[in-house]
């Protein structure tokens, strides 16, 4: 527990670790997530995944950021600005896959990466391979 | 002078498509280049146009090999969103299931890596083997492939009759044992072939964040079932085999090992089959808002699943699925850098590859 609390000091989050369903997860609002990053791989977290959740408005994803520490599942939360956000490859190299993964299916721009071919289904438009027609 | 080479995405060297860009001096590759996507199904975008009943069997075809692995982390996840308790024998019946994927998994990559390395009849010696575990699953569950035996909840089948499945454990240890551990283990051979190539250091395997035995061969001994325990694991013994050299012999001891490891959690997964209800809830289940995350140590490593619910259809909002080969296929990059063009076919098998699986 003190660990979750630290990371939560050294995110500077106003917020509070949630457990969801048996897994702790942190929605500080604002987040620099590059930072976030650092502070999880220093602690020896080992980076899992990110899920994408669409939100209603457009341009509006939610990202959970997955994370193991120690055989503990954490997840922290972000949200994209426009369809923006930062990008953690350069802090995370284990993200390369699924940052351009979520670029291709959700049409996020991660910020600060160099945009690499298309993952998935290569030769079509980003945004195209998780959304219907009509959203 | 550089050259390229561009391998796949069908290839006679590849088992699954993919493409493999090599750029060699040489015959040495100085750069190595993935392009993935040539299975894509959607199959997360699929599974939230079907109910959650449904959608279990959708994400029993997201492989072919670990299919049990899908339905098994997608139920778990459903399960904590309901907040429900799985019974005892359930959960063991679900370890037996899972430990049985794992060896016909792990054999299978046993005679392809034999192939790959010049002991051909290792490949029909292998699948001879394989053919074994096949015939306990379809004996349990009625399907060679797509075993169906998940429900939110509990099992579909019970195990009315262990005898039958520990008798052919023992002789498949036996055979196991006599036949594919000697040759990753301490065969010759093996060694002058294996010994130092593909390399993957522990802490490339850390940064890279790679998992299952891609990781364990690396010196990393995370394993699921031990460090964050779901179905019976936590009540039974568990070996995790774990290597230091990183290199392509030993990924194949890790799995050798884990083999046996393997027919010895089944027996005891059995041996404490507890008595009781195996269904769970006969009456429909409801899952309210929220999200719920499960994972589940599959051959090739962790798998993971995030189901998100409404609390008002009957249908996942969304489902995000993270696989094993996924995780590890960037850090073959790694591995191939300053090996032999010879060796890339062997280095990039060396994972497990499945692109059922990473593509989705």
């Amino acid at each position: 527990v003190s660990d979750l609390e630290d990371i939560v000091r050294e995110l500077g989050a106003a917020a509070a670790w949630e457990e969801e369903n048996g897994s702790p997860w942190l929605r500080p609002g604002a987040l620099d997530v590059p930072h976030m990053a650092g502070v999880l791989l220093a602690r020896g977290a080992r980076f899992v995944t990110i899920t994408a959740l669409p939100e209603p408005e457009p341009g509006s994803v939610r990202l959970a950021y997955h994370w193991d520490l120690e055989g503990r599942l954490l997840t922290v939360e972000a949200r994209t600005q426009d369809g923006r956000i930062a990008s953690i490859r350069e802090r995370c190299r284990a993200a390369d896959w699924i940052e351009r993964e979520i670029h291709d299916c959700f049409a996020v721009e991660f910020e600060g990466a160099t945009l690499e071919p298309l993952l998935l289904r290569p030769g079509q438009a980003p945004g195209v391979g998780l959304r219907g027609e009509d959203e | 002078m550089s050259h390229r080479i561009s391998i796949g995405p069908y290839h006679p060297a590849l088992e699954e498509p993919y493409k493999l860009e090599l750029t060699c001096e040489g015959e040495i590759v100085r750069q190595a280049e993935l392009r993935i996507g040539f299975n894509f199904r959607a199959i997360e975008r699929l599974a939230e146009q079907r109910n959650f009943t449904a959608a279990i069997a959708l994400v029993e075809r997201v492989c072919g090999i670990c299919s049990n692995v899908h339905t098994l982390s997608f139920c778990q996840a459903l399960e904590r969103l309901a907040e429900l308790e799985v019974p005892p024998r359930a959960r063991h019946i679900r370890v037996v299931i899972a430990e049985l994927e794992r060896l016909h998994s792990h054999v299978l990559w046993a005679g392809i890596a034999g192939k790959l390395i010049g002991f051909k009849t290792m490949f029909m010696a292998c699948f001879g083997i394989r053919e074994k575990i096949m015939d306990v699953l379809e004996a349990v569950s009625g399907n060679r492939v797509n075993y169906a035996m998940n429900r939110v909840g509990g099992v579909n089948r019970d195990i009315a009759d262990p005898a039958p499945i520990l008798a052919a454990v023992a002789e498949l240890e036996r055979e196991v044992a006599r036949e594919i551990v000697p040759v990753f283990t301490s065969s010759r051979t093996t060694r002058a072939r294996c010994q130092g190539i593909g390399r993957l250091s522990q802490d490339d395997a850390r940064t890279l964040a790679v998992v299952g035995p891609t990781a364990r061969a690396s010196g990393l001994p995370q394993d699921i079932r031990r460090a964050a325990p779901y179905a019976a694991y936590a009540e039974l013994e568990l070996g995790v085999p774990v290597e230091s050299a990183g290199d392509v012999l030993a990924r194949l001891r890790v799995r050798a090992l884990e083999i046996l490891e393997s027919c010895r959690i089944v027996r005891q997964a059995l041996a404490t089959l507890p008595r009781g209800d195996w269904r769970g809830p006969t009456e429909e289940v409801e899952f309210p808002e929220g999200t719920a995350l499960s994972r589940v140590e599959g051959p090739r490593g962790e798998v993971f699943y995030s189901v998100t619910a409404d609390g008002e259809s009957d249908t996942p909002r969304r489902v995000h699925v993270r696989t094993p080969t996924y995780a590890n296929m960037p850090a073959v990059r790694v591995m191939l850098a300053g090996a032999q063009l010879a060796d890339a076919p062997l280095i990039q098998a060396s994972v497990d590859p499945c692109y059922s699986c990473t593509d989705r």
